[in-house]
């Protein structure tokens, strides 16, 4: 989990992203929280349209068992 | 045409060749039973499930883009439903402008490199922390008998003039 910028600043416009893979993990894993649910734009500060294609790209890695849907243990 | 991606799930019960034969199969079955045409095809091999699915821990992935028409899909989508083999597979759509997809084998590579510089960085950085904290220990052990003598003056003073307005009486 990133920590919140100072500035609300899109990290995927930072990067030069400009389309949010599913079949990426690693970066999709940044973006979930401690019992990994899909962290709030309010944290993460994402724009509306990529926070909408990180939650579908999520979603998706779940459904292929890339992500874990909770946190066990 | 409309242009799809399937990502299939083989079961671990095969071998990785013959699991990787399994999804070239896949892809020729796409092109003669389906008239689709293949654009990109990724084996990934071995990976681990982030849970268990049908009591298999992992399996193996495989990642394929086409071009077929939407009706061919759906038979497609019937066919693999019957297929033993696969854990389990999903069919999406993709946008015809969008880029080939990265390679996982060079995916991983990357993420390898990245967290071997990440250790680079540390090692360096907790050197630094370490000799920063020494150099303040130090300069604390000098200020600290300055410190002290100071208020001793002060004190030694006011003792002085007690003992001398005692020495008055």
């Amino acid at each position: 989990m990133p920590p919140r910028p100072k500035k609300f600043i899109d990290p995927f416009v930072l990067a030069g992203i400009d389309y949010i893979d599913y079949k990426d993990p690693k970066l999709l894993a940044q973006y979930i929280t401690y019992y990994r649910s899909i962290q709030s734009r309010f944290h993460t500060g994402t724009s509306l349209k990529n926070q909408k294609q990180l939650a579908s790209a999520i979603k998706k890695a779940r459904q292929m068992a890339l992500l874990p849907y909770v946190r066990y243990e | 045409m409309q242009k799809y991606e399937l990502m299939a799930i083989i079961a671990n019960s095969l071998d990785a060749k013959a699991a990787e034969k399994h999804a070239k199969d896949l892809e020729g079955r796409i092109e003669k039973e389906f008239s689709g045409k293949v654009t990109f095809s990724d084996f990934w091999g071995e990976r681990g499930f982030a849970y268990i699915i049908k009591k298999q821990k992992w399996g193996y992935y495989n990642v394929t883009q086409f071009n077929m028409d939407p009706e061919q899909a759906q038979g497609l989508r019937h066919e693999l439903n019957l297929d033993n083999d696969l854990v389990r597979f999903m069919i999406t759509k993709v946008d015809a402008k969008s880029p080939l997809p990265r390679k996982y084998a060079d995916m991983k590579k990357e993420y390898e490199a990245q967290e071997k510089a990440k250790e680079d960085d540390k090692k360096p950085a907790d050197d630094k922390k370490t000799s920063a904290k020494k150099e303040k220990l130090t300069t604390v052990k000098v200020e600290e008998p300055k410190a002290t003598e100071a208020p001793k003056n002060e004190l030694d003073k006011k003792l002085d003039a007690i003992v001398d307005e005692a020495s008055d009486i």
